[in-house]
């Protein structure tokens, strides 16, 4: 009541966290590098690729400063193998997140050289949200990174161009986009038959992106709390029955008379 | 559930057909016999707050009975049920009753009907993702005539969604507001 805001976060939430990602850019302008919150970035000498967060790399392209490297998974065949998967070889899952990266990478602003030696030692294993270099032109092909909806939106909207870049046109990459959104967008909405059997009350969501998310909180919420509203007589029913072999069952109506 | 619960007052409101088990003086205006006291085995409608209440209450001396016995309302009688079977999505839900899940899950409460509650979770989620569809295809943000036919959601989608109880509205709603925002999120994001 107090709060008017949904729970969770919402799709600009989302979308703004997404700029943290880090995405490969080719500058044409040599910038030195420059201290943030999150670290130095690496120093941009122009043939040399180099790692940026999201949102300045599309500050540096809005300047004309500096080209993106679309990651590998927004190819056009690599889409296409994605959708393939999500439809036909397993229809009824969404397709897995990127397996973990053998190394992390070493472009990373925060760790400077002299910190990622002694790094390797407690290496943590990331999962999907915190995975660094998802985005980024080492990331493996044929997988959807956490942020991959709202990346892949931001690529096409600001750096059209540099997407269309190899071999294929933007068009066919937002094509490809959009059939995506609407095969998963269909499972996320037929994965609520899982709920449908007693003690199966599971949805799965592993793989589902940040902006898919946000997008099917609220909805998956209210169906899993009505799936369990609607069993609750019959699980109370049920543990009464468990935990009193019956014989109580007189007293405690003595005590409801009137 | 909170004490103020709109949808669960009116819940409470619904009428469910009861049968008094014994006769009570000067109650007779219920069954439109003023002046008469109320015979057992009267059929009375009784709203669900107070039928609870008598059902549950036990009289202590007289034979051990209730004073009233009820069935299952309307909403829940068995050709709804069976035809709820048949096909969840093809039964409006609202002309039997505007709050059918509620009503459901408290007559369930009241009698241990093992069957309904399978029935009714069937029902609820598949009618779910039905819902979900809906709120995803009409009208939102800067939505385009052709997009919103192209499913052929017209005028049977109209139907399925006047047929809604209280409680899918709110989820149609919730899934509705998801995909509003994401769309406006889509249309902001070429201009920013």
């Amino acid at each position: 009541m107090a709060l008017p805001l949904p729970p969770g976060v919402t799709q600009n939430e989302v979308a703004f966290l997404a700029e943290m990602e880090l995405v490969t850019v080719v500058p044409r302008q040599r910038l030195e590098s420059i201290d943030l919150l999150g670290g130095r970035t690496p120093t941009l000498r122009p043939p040399h690729r180099a790692d940026l967060p999201l949102w300045l790399a599309l500050l540096l392209k809005k300047q004309r400063r500096a080209n993106i490297l679309p990651p590998p998974w927004l190819h056009p065949s690599s889409l296409a193998e994605i959708i393939l998967r999500e439809t036909k070889e397993r229809p009824a899952e969404f397709s897995d997140p990127p397996p973990p990266a053998a190394r992390a990478s070493l472009a990373r602003p925060g760790e400077a050289a002299a910190a990622h030696h002694h790094h390797d030692a407690h290496e943590v294993l990331l999962s999907p949200p915190f995975r660094p270099s998802s985005c980024t032109a080492d990331a493996p092909a044929g997988y959807l990174p956490f942020h991959w909806l709202e990346v892949a939106e931001a690529l096409l909207a600001h750096a059209g161009d540099d997407v269309a870049g190899v071999g294929a046109s933007a068009g066919e990459v937002r094509g490809l986009l959009r059939d995506l959104v609407e095969v998963r967008a269909a499972k996320m909405r037929s994965s609520t038959s899982q709920l449908e059997g007693f003690g199966g009350g599971l949805m799965s969501l592993r793989g589902v992106g940040a902006m898919e998310l946000a997008e099917s909180r609220g909805f998956v919420l209210a169906v899993v709390d009505g799936v369990r509203k609607i069993g609750a007589s019959v699980e109370a029913a049920r543990r009464e029955e468990e935990e009193d072999g019956g014989g109580e069952g007189a007293e405690s109506d003595e005590e409801m008379g009137i | 559930m909170s004490y103020y619960d709109i949808d669960s007052i009116l819940t409470d409101a619904e009428k469910i057909p009861c049968t008094f088990q014994v006769g009570i003086p000067d109650l007779g205006y219920l069954d439109n016999t003023p002046s008469q006291p109320l015979k057992a085995g009267t059929k009375v409608s009784l709203p669900l707050w107070l039928a609870e209440m008598l059902a549950i209450a036990n009289t202590g001396d007289i034979e051990g009975k209730s004073f009233v016995a009820f069935d299952l309302p309307p909403a829940l009688g068995n050709d709804v049920i069976q035809a709820l079977k048949a096909d969840p999505r093809a039964v409006p839900l609202r002309d039997q009753s505007a709050h059918f899940y509620g009503l459901a899950t408290h007559m369930m409460e009241l009698s241990e009907e093992q069957e309904l509650g399978a029935v009714l979770r069937k029902t609820f989620v598949t009618r779910a993702s039905e819902i979900a569809l809906h709120a995803r295809k009409v009208g939102g943000v800067g939505h385009k005539k052709e997009d919103a036919s192209n499913l052929g959601i017209g005028g049977a989608g109209e139907e399925f969604l006047r047929g809604l109880d209280e409680w899918e509205r709110r989820l149609f709603r919730q899934a509705h507001e998801g995909a509003k925002a994401g769309k406006q999120w889509m249309e902001n994001i070429k201009r920013s």
